[in-house]
């Protein structure tokens, strides 16, 4: 957190001042009127009293508060707000390094909600707990200070005062919500993934009847939600309760110090009003930082989801010294070898590939027998857990990840269609690609005829996850987008699957001259028309046997 | 996707959206009265405690004051403690309630979202649905648990403070008097473009979640692409851009506040001016000398008479933000959840959702339970009959009862029958195309018959499929099963008789046993095997670290396509089915696999009608006959 609020520091210092000079504007205008107004009834006379500088005051005072106020709240919540944003987007950044099996480590309801409902669970912190309590203690001390020079003390049990009400409660407070707060927080974000699974699972659920048991798991993710939160709005009500509490015991020490010295003669009676009055400005401080403490638990267990994520190590990462690779050049795998973590036998075992510049090749074989996890492993998403791949010579490992992805492209059974339009989605495979660009690879995926007889054609929006295109089209949508890359080397993983039989063999068919050059992996279970590939590899046993 | 596709619901207008809140306010009456009350009540003790305050401070420096005024400062201190005993019962009073109505709320949403139909969702984003049902629904908070109760008291308390006054000082009380109307009409011009600012904000932020759902899914292939940096600089554009969007309604929620902050600095200091002046003998407009109690205690009340309008103003940034959430809950959803038909939560979605959509969606759930109309029924069944002769299915095994079929376990229900299927002129649109999906399309199929539904990719096959299982209406036609409109089928009994299983399986996080479970709660680790088995799957599935129990990450990630498909599949064989649907079961498997996985569909479907969409020609090979959909929804 400390990072992030030195980057903004000089609007949140300014948020901060502001917000001293507010509060210190409210104490004094109430002070310096119950001082006026009880000294001017001893003066009785007007001859006696200077009427222009506390009057001026009075009026300096009211006008400063409103201006200061209003300054503090836009500068603070701005700050605030900022702060927000930049660590959206650097947890955002923190996910796309991340390898598919740690993310698969988290729920996608519950990434978004790190993204969306934990990083917002934060203002709390700057806002109501270090604004107020820093506020409090400054203004806390001066006004003390003050009491204490007529008043020792008095003085000195408005700073106890203000020291339990603004250190010792808020800090008890955030320790009896903590709990609560975590438990808030876990609890919106399952909730928030229930309904997300549930959306996306819906036909599913549907199909087989099963709303009302997902309803009544939602209603018992929701009891649990309403529980946390009304502990941690207990906790902030025994704050408040326990700050007017302190208040209370403050007004009538400083009442009965006063009085004995006011009877003694030691305190003149127009300070001690303006003491009374200022002390009930100063504790309106304390409000906020109550409601803030108790939900300081919530804000804590946001921050560490949100730094778990930002801290989490990528599985795959850059070498601080990268080898740059060569524009063309043969994929070389050998020896590889990767099991799935947990399970019983590897996928591979000890798999040698050679494919020159510019070959095409299929590898088939039973489904589950390791053709993805190849792909995978020669687009590094994965590091083999023995055995090395190289291209044009250089191993991968060496490469910078952006290098190697910019060389090879890769369509992968789980590719998403992403929420936008046709266009979006094409433009993300290339952002340079034009009209005619397009147009050519949708030819490509054999997915033109569709596009052309839509209302709004390249520009029809697809829904989230293309749910509004069938399979076949989404599949081809994400095929179209692998071609338009401007990449050396073509990795297919099934690129055909929901095609029908005829236009399947046309695309392969159309294969060569499509690739142009390019060097092409295919895993498929498809019949590979005559020419389609150079050669075609069965994958079994973890190792490639030639067919 | 999040455009609004009832948006004249939200247009209609702040009344209905005011209206439907305060029927809320009403679904935990006695927490909500007490929360009203409490502030109320704590404000008018405000009273007696200012009064002995000023009378010991003033009278004591006055010289007029009590002589013991120990029993004084402690009545001060214990009314403080009395005050803040109210104040907090009442808080929590609201609290109470105001999570009482969320949780009603969220509950009824969920309830609505599932009832919609697949459809429905799919036309959502998810992540802007949950945002929906989570966030939004959080945003009525500070309606009620601080604006309600605060509001009430800004109305009565000022005034209660100017009457008070009156009697000690008529200019004191008039100050109050006249400057506290005037509020209400500085923040209602302020609060329009509060709440229009909050909608907005509220709407980015919905699609900004939907946004980051959707990239956060495709978080890897944005990678690959070479994607990251540009998506990393497109979510902090978005970011900022929301962080502009809010700041735009604080500005205009902070400017009613200092509105406020205006007229109680003004208050405060014109009262001391005015009684210090009094004291000084510069004015004279009163017949006799206030006393400094007195002048005290008016310039003690005069920051309180503005305290409940702070606290109002500071709270009716909440009235906007729950206005708003109420617009963009009803922009998604409609007609939203009526609060004054409150009933126990009934057993199944069709039912709740009957009473949580009080508008046309509960007309059309509850003629799903209405009696068939008579004319249609003996028609329906005659020309099913004949339908089915001229089908040309013939051949198909007919084993009435389907006894041949019976599962080891569960017998509780009758054994499965194989339905007949007859679709009549059914024509099915789709949102953004052109021409229809589905055109005209007649045909029927014999119970017991199988049938391979083929044709290009996006000819409509999976549309045609969920429409069999009733979960898409049609636009025009009819679809019957045996004999009967899907439309007059009660929906649990339509769902034990038909088995559809999609072409996009969802894996829901939690173990293989919990995925499967999703078809059969009741179903024991030997069913869920046998149904491996006969999917395929038992072999991959024992091979895994902890078996059936294996937790399964995001999207079944670990799992290959096929295997993901095959446990899907598994699903099939621990329903009993009169009639199954099943979308290209075998798309992603290798042919060993696939004649595998279609000898054990095939045994399983004896005596049950079977329709499997798919682009192999030997899959299609293997059933009863074949329906080729033509490209573009023709006549079939």
């Amino acid at each position: 957190m400390l990072p992030w609020l030195a980057r903004r520091r000089r609007s949140l210092l300014a948020a901060l001042l502001l917000a001293c000079c507010t509060v210190a504007a409210g104490v004094g205008l109430l002070s310096v009127a119950g001082w006026f107004l009880t000294a001017a009834f001893l003066a009785g006379a007007k001859l006696a009293f200077d009427l222009f500088a506390p009057s001026a005051l009075v009026r300096g005072l009211a006008m400063a508060r409103i201006a200061l106020r209003y300054a503090e709240r836009v500068t603070g919540h701005g700050a605030t707000l900022d702060l927000l944003a930049d660590m959206r987007t650097a947890v955002f950044g923190a996910i796309m390094r991340l390898s598919p099996a740690q993310l698969a480590g988290y729920r996608d309801g519950d990434l978004v909600a790190r993204l969306a409902g934990d990083i917002d669970a934060l203002d709390t912190l700057y806002l109501l707990v270090i604004v107020p309590a820093l506020t409090a203690l400054a203004l806390g001390g001066g006004f003390s200070l003050i009491t204490g020079a007529w008043l020792p003390p008095a003085g000195w049990l408005v700073l106890a005062a203000m020291l339990v009400a603004a250190c010792v409660v808020p800090y008890c407070l955030a320790r009896a919500a903590g709990a609560s707060g975590r438990r808030a927080q876990e609890a919106a974000s399952a909730a928030r993934a229930f309904v997300h699974e549930a959306v996306q699972a819906h036909a599913d659920l549907a199909a087989f009847a099963a709303e009302p048991r997902a309803d009544a798991r939602f209603g018992d993710a929701v009891r649990s939600l309403a529980n946390a939160r009304d502990s941690v709005a207990a906790a902030g009500s025994a704050g408040q309760f326990a700050q007017q509490l302190i208040m209370g015991g403050c007004l009538a020490g400083l009442l009965w110090l006063g009085l004995d010295a006011f009877r003694a003669g030691a305190l003149d009676g127009a300070v001690w009003a303006g003491l009374v009055l200022g002390l009930l400005a100063l504790f309106e401080v304390l409000g906020p930082l109550m409601r803030g403490a108790a939900r300081l638990g919530t804000a804590a267990a946001a921050g560490a989801r949100v730094s778990a994520l930002l801290h989490e190590p990528p599985a795959v990462a850059d070498e601080p010294e990268v080898r740059a690779l060569p524009p063309h050049g043969a994929l070389q795998a050998s020896g590889l070898e990767y099991s799935y973590p947990g399970a019983a036998r590897p996928v591979l075992a000890g798999l040698d590939l050679r494919v020159g510049p510019g070959e095409r090749v299929g590898i088939v074989g039973e489904s589950g027998c390791g053709k993805s996890t190849l792909l995978a492993l020669l687009m590094r998403i994965h590091d083999p857990s023995a055995g090395a791949i190289s291209y044009g010579g250089v191993p991968i490992r060496l490469a910078a990840q952006r290098e190697l992805h910019a060389r090879c492209t890769l369509l992968s059974q789980h590719s998403p269609v992403f929420m936008g339009t046709l266009r979006s989605n094409l433009l993300l495979g290339d952002p340079q690609a034009d009209e005619a660009r397009l147009w050519q690879a949708l030819q490509q995926a054999r997915l033109a005829d569709f596009v052309r007889s839509l209302d709004h054609g390249l520009d029809t929006w697809v829904g989230e996850a293309g749910r509004l295109l069938s399979v076949g089209q989404a599949r081809r949508l994400c095929l179209a987008r692998a071609i338009l890359a401007p990449a050396a080397v073509w990795l297919l993983d099934e690129p055909t699957a929901g095609l029908d039989e005829q236009a399947q063999q046309a695309f392969f068919g159309d294969l060569g001259r499509a690739a142009a050059g390019r060097t092409v992996v295919l895993a498929t279970h498809a019949r590979l028309p005559a020419g389609a590939v150079d050669r075609v590899l069965r994958l079994e046993g973890g190792r490639l046997h030639s067919c | 996707m999040a455009e609004p596709d009832g948006g004249t619901q939200a247009a209609a207008g702040a009344r209905p959206a005011a209206r439907w809140l305060a029927a809320l306010a009403r679904l935990p009456r006695a927490a909500m009265a007490w929360a009203v009350a409490a502030p109320l009540l704590a404000g008018l003790l405000l009273l007696p405690q200012a009064w002995w305050l000023a009378r010991v401070l003033g009278g004591s420096v006055a010289g007029s004051g009590p002589a013991a005024a120990g029993p004084w400062i402690a009545a001060i201190g214990g009314m403080v403690a009395l005050r803040a005993a109210i104040a907090w019962s009442g808080e929590r009073a609201a609290s109470r309630a105001a999570e009482t109505i969320k949780s009603w709320l969220r509950r009824k949403l969920f309830a609505a979202m599932l009832s919609r139909g697949p459809q429905w969702t799919r036309q959502k984003a998810s992540g802007e649905l949950s945002s929906l049902v989570i966030e939004q629904v959080e945003a009525l908070d500070g309606y009620f648990s601080r604006y309600l109760p605060g509001a009430i008291a800004a109305v009565f308390l000022p005034l209660a403070f100017g009457l008070v006054l009156l009697p000690v000082d008529w200019i004191v009380a008039l100050i109050a008097l006249l400057s506290a109307p005037l509020i209400p009409v500085f923040m209602a011009l302020v609060g329009w473009g509060a709440e229009a600012a909050s909608r907005r904000h509220q709407l980015a932020m919905a699609r900004l979640s939907g946004f980051f759902a959707d990239r956060v899914r495709g978080a890897q292939t944005l990678k690959l692409l070479g994607r990251a940096e540009s998506e990393t600089a497109a979510v902090g554009a978005a970011s900022a851009d929301l962080s502009r969007k809010t700041m735009a309604v604080l500005r205009i929620a902070f400017l009613s506040s200092a509105v406020l902050e205006f007229f109680a600095a003004l208050g405060v200091a014109g009262v001391a001016l005015y009684v210090g002046l009094g004291y000084l003998g510069y004015l004279h407009l009163r017949s006799e000398a206030l006393g400094l109690p007195l002048g005290l205690f008016c310039l003690l009340m005069a920051p309180e008479i503005y305290n409940p309008l702070r606290q109002f103003a500071a709270n009716y940034h909440d009235r906007a933000a729950a206005r708003a959430a109420v617009d963009c809950l009803a922009a998604v959803f409609g007609a939203l959840p009526d609060p004054r038909r409150r009933r126990a939560p009934a057993a199944g979605p069709a039912a709740s959702a009957a009473q949580s959509l009080p508008e046309h969606e509960a007309a059309r759930v509850t003629c799903e339970q209405a009696p068939r109309p008579e004319a249609f029924q003996p028609e329906a069944l005659s020309t099913g009959a004949s339908l089915r002769a001229a089908a040309g299915t013939t051949g198909a095994p007919y084993a009435a009862g389907g006894s041949s079929a019976e599962s080891p376990s569960g017998n509780e229900q009758a054994a499965p029958r194989p339905l007949a299927v007859e679709v009549r002129g059914a024509c099915l649109q789709v949102p953004g195309r052109a021409q229809p999906v589905l055109c005209d399309l007649s045909w029927s199929l014999a119970p017991g018959a199988s049938l391979a539904l083929m044709g290009h990719s996006g000819a409509g096959k999976t549309t045609l499929l969920e429409a069999l299982a009733g979960l898409r209406p049609l636009d025009t036609g009819a679809i019957l099963l045996d004999g009967r409109g899907l439309d007059i089928w009660p929906a649990d009994e339509l769902r034990r008789a038909v088995t559809l299983i999609g072409q996009r399986p969802f894996v829901l996080p939690g173990s293989v046993a919990d995925n499967l479970r999703v078809a059969d709660p009741a179903a024991t680790a030997e069913d869920l095997l046998g149904a491996l088995d006969a999917a395929c799957a038992g072999e991959f599935v024992r091979a895994l670290p902890q078996g059936m129990d294996t937790q399964l990450g995001l999207q079944g990630y670990g799992l290959s396509g096929g295997q993901l498909q095959r446990l899907a599949l598994a699903r099939l064989f621990l329903t009993r089915p009169g009639l199954i649907l099943l979308d290209e079961p075998t798309a992603s498997l290798d042919p060993h696999s696939r004649d595998r996985v279609m000898d054990n569909v095939l045994r399983f479907a004896a005596g049950r009608t079977l329709i499997v969409a798919t682009h192999d020609p030997e899959v299609s090979a293997r059933l009863d006959g074949s329906l080729v959909l033509p490209q573009g929804g023709g006549q079939a």
